[in-house]
């Protein structure tokens, strides 16, 4: 349907070097390493307990929500290593935008949701933060179903919907790169449909890395795909490689269904 | 199999019966402070006023008796049945001591016909028995002087009885003077009582030679009509500041304990929600699991302490520290007031407060804390700007349930308030420091103290009720509205 073309010559974004997490002790990544390139779409596909959600919240350091978490190796963004001591957690995720499995908009107005961040962040305010508002909300494909309602509560929105409030509301405070952690696997198809088309508009401009469980997904929306098992890289490439000349026999099984 | 199903349906009608009989207890307790405070309409308006003939520009000796020989002229106190007039009413002496002790006398009839005025039913007081209010109530007064006063006038002085005031009785009294003795030259004389309850009037002397002849002396007239119904009445008496229920003319104005309870409760969550919302965010976004196992057994231990026990506590220590800061300027026998309340009834709900809006706060659902946090909010930014608005519900349920047992708790208001009706006055920065730390009293304590003493099925009786009801309807208004957010919270989340 919508077929991902591989830009050439990708700059590098992230880079992860021997990057392992435990919780508890037990280990839930094991040395990873890995390059995700800049406007480009990775998807991290591999059966439940894996470790790719665990991946993508190590890029953000979402992990250290957790508090038995441990996290050893490094993140590289821009040559410097996020889990430094030195690092700004505040100005990490302004960098590094995230959204997650289920659609959480805050228990506030549409306006007020996607405003929350440029306001915090850049201290905008009056006719410029409109303008942001209305700019992440175009770009998150809900601007023209709601620019007349921006008061109503963000809850009353639809799943789809809410979804994409969520994009508008990350992408408002400008990040360059986007963490996706299962988009769609709250949604019904069409709205699932929606936030593909969107996932691979955005890829255009950002760096975006897509958690998901949907191989056919993985397959329409992205450029790169890292297949993890058992908190290990299997195999990382090129989408179409990937899937139609997969060099492991652990891959093959998995895209040919045989197991996950 | 059947046991199973023995034991569901046994839970379940066991379920139902519990339901039940919490609804019908409420619906009982509701009818029961409906039904008994009937007895507060029930009301017969009390009114007195002393009149008597004096020496021109006699001196009032007090407010009490103002003359020996003063007729009172009043409805007997309220509550009475009807009474023996003979016994209640103090007989005019007779002729010959009249002549030699009382040269002016004043005498009530006991009959307000005209027709029927005869000698030996004259009285020098005249209580009698109570009518109500829309009724009215209507004395004949008679004056006249013995053949030994040898001045040339006299003069008709009255007066509100002790503890009397007309502002407090639904009526228009007038005195009016009815006839003139044969002979005398005198304009109509009609007064106001309600602008003018105290007074006196030069009269021309005329005297009586013999019994017969007080008949044709002075004749006045005192007219309670009222203003209103004794229902309406009563409502309006019990909207006004004074609480005075065992003296003779009783009041039952309920504003300043209404006041009272509303203050010590405005004041409490004043200094309780800050507090506990503060403590309760702590636990549950920033405290160690640890902290949070052992913090909460501490505080349903602290919710457990009996609160005569919080009361006595604060008789023993915040009073007498209340006291000592405040002795200098206000003179205080004692710190018990609203302040202390309010102080102790801060300790007595914190600990539900707090738990309650800890569950409010651990019902927002984790993924707004995660998404707050991935759009790179500090956690002082995440807490006020998603965690309380999200919580916001639940946060005011758990403040409404604070506010409607801090209205009710009776134990340690009893204990701390000091046990006086006051009503507050903020006019001037003193007048409101005293009212803060001088004694006070609330709804629920005045309960506790007079019910046990009262006349059963009295006005005052009915009127405890009354304040019981107002309290019931307070509280519940609360939990309902604590009820709603209750709900609005569960459908937010």
């Amino acid at each position: 349907m919508i077929a991902a073309m591989t830009p050439t010559k990708a700059k590098t974004a992230i880079q992860t070097i021997d990057l392992s997490v435990s919780y508890n002790g037990k280990p839930a990544l094991k040395a990873v390493n890995a390059e995700f390139y800049e406007n480009t779409v990775t998807a991290l596909i591999g059966p439940s307990g894996c470790g790719k959600s665990t991946l993508l919240r190590a890029l953000n350091r979402m992990n250290d929500r957790i508090p038995d978490a441990q996290v050893q190796g490094k993140v590289l963004i821009d040559g410097k290593d996020i889990y430094d001591r030195r690092m700004n957690l505040t100005r990490l995720r302004r960098e590094v935008g995230m959204v997650f499995q289920k659609p959480n908009p805050f228990p506030m107005s549409i306006f007020e949701n996607v405003a929350l961040g440029p306001r915090l962040h850049y201290g905008l305010k009056g006719r410029v933060l409109e303008e942001v508002v209305e700019d992440a909300l175009r770009k998150a494909a809900l601007w023209d179903e709601v620019k007349d309602d921006l008061k109503k509560n963000g809850l009353a929105l639809s799943g789809g919907q809410q979804q994409r409030l969520c994009i508008a509301r990350m992408l408002a405070v400008q990040p360059r790169i986007l963490l996706m952690d299962e988009p769609c696997s709250a949604l019904d198809p069409i709205s699932t449909q929606k936030i593909e088309e969107l996932i691979v508009e955005l890829g255009k401009q950002y760096t975006v890395i897509v958690v998901t469980h949907n191989l056919q997904q993985a397959a329409r929306i992205s450029h790169y795909t890292g297949f993890l098992m058992y908190g290990e890289v299997v195999e990382w490439g090129e989408t179409t490689q990937l899937f139609e000349r997969p060099q492991k026999q652990e891959t093959e099984d998995y895209i040919r269904g045989r197991f996950g | 199999m059947w046991r199973t199903r023995l034991f569901d349906n046994l839970v379940q009608a066991a379920t139902w019966m519990a339901g039940g009989l919490l609804i019908l207890t409420i619906l009982a307790v509701f009818y029961y402070l409906f039904a008994e405070s009937q007895y507060a309409f029930a009301r017969k308006f009390p009114f007195g006023f002393r009149v008597a003939l004096q020496p021109l520009n006699s001196e009032y000796r007090d407010d009490i008796s103002m003359d020996p020989t003063a007729s009172l002229l009043a409805a007997h106190r309220e509550g009475s049945d009807e009474l023996d007039d003979a016994e209640d009413a103090t007989r005019l002496p007779l002729h010959e001591e009249l002549v030699s002790m009382q040269p002016l006398v004043t005498a009530t009839a006991q009959t307000a016909d005209l027709n029927r005025l005869r000698p030996d039913e004259l009285f020098r007081d005249c209580m009698r028995a109570p009518k109500r209010a829309e009724q009215g109530e209507r004395f004949l007064l008679l004056a006249f002087a013995m053949p030994t006063y040898n001045g040339d006038t006299m003069e008709l002085a009255w007066e509100p009885d002790v503890s009397f005031d007309p502002a407090y009785a639904p009526y228009e009294f007038r005195l009016r003077l009815v006839r003139a003795p044969e002979g005398v030259r005198i304009d109509p004389i009609e007064v106001n009582l309600n602008q003018q309850p105290k007074g006196r009037l030069a009269l021309p002397v005329w005297k009586a030679h013999s019994p017969e002849e007080y008949l044709k002396g002075y004749l006045f007239e005192l007219e309670a009509r009222p203003t209103t119904t004794t229902t309406l009445a009563t409502i309006q008496q019990f909207l006004k500041p004074d609480w005075a229920p065992t003296i003779l003319y009783a009041r039952f104005g309920m504003l300043p304990l209404l006041l009272a309870t509303l203050l010590i409760t405005a004041l409490s969550m004043l200094f309780a929600t800050p507090l506990g919302i503060a403590a309760a965010v702590y636990l549950s976004e920033q405290a160690s699991p640890r902290v949070r196992e052992w913090f909460k057994p501490i505080l349903e231990i602290l919710a457990a302490i009996p609160t005569v026990v919080l009361g006595y506590f604060g008789v023993m220590l915040i009073a007498p520290w209340l006291q000592r800061l405040f002795a200098e300027g206000l003179q205080l026998t004692s710190g018990r007031g609203l302040l202390a309340t309010a102080l102790m009834m801060t300790v007595f709900i914190l600990p539900t407060i707090i738990s309650l809006s800890e569950d409010a706060l651990r019902a927002v659902p984790n993924s707004l804390r995660e998404g707050a946090e991935a759009l790179g909010l500090t956690l002082a930014e995440r807490i006020r700007l998603v965690i309380l608005p999200a919580a916001k519900s639940g946060l005011i349920a758990a403040l409404l349930l604070g506010v409607a047992r801090v209205m009710g708790e009776t134990m340690i208001v009893w204990i701390l308030s000091g046990g006086t009706p006051t009503m507050p006055d903020f006019s001037s920065p003193t007048a409101a420091l005293g009212t803060l730390v001088k004694p006070t009293r609330g709804i629920p304590d005045t309960i506790a103290i007079e019910m046990g003493n009262v006349e059963f099925e009295s006005p005052h009786y009915g009127h405890l009720f009354l304040l019981g009801l107002t309290l019931f309807v307070l509280t519940l208004g609360i939990n309902l509205l604590g009820f709603v957010y209750r709900k609005r919270a569960q459908l937010q989340l």
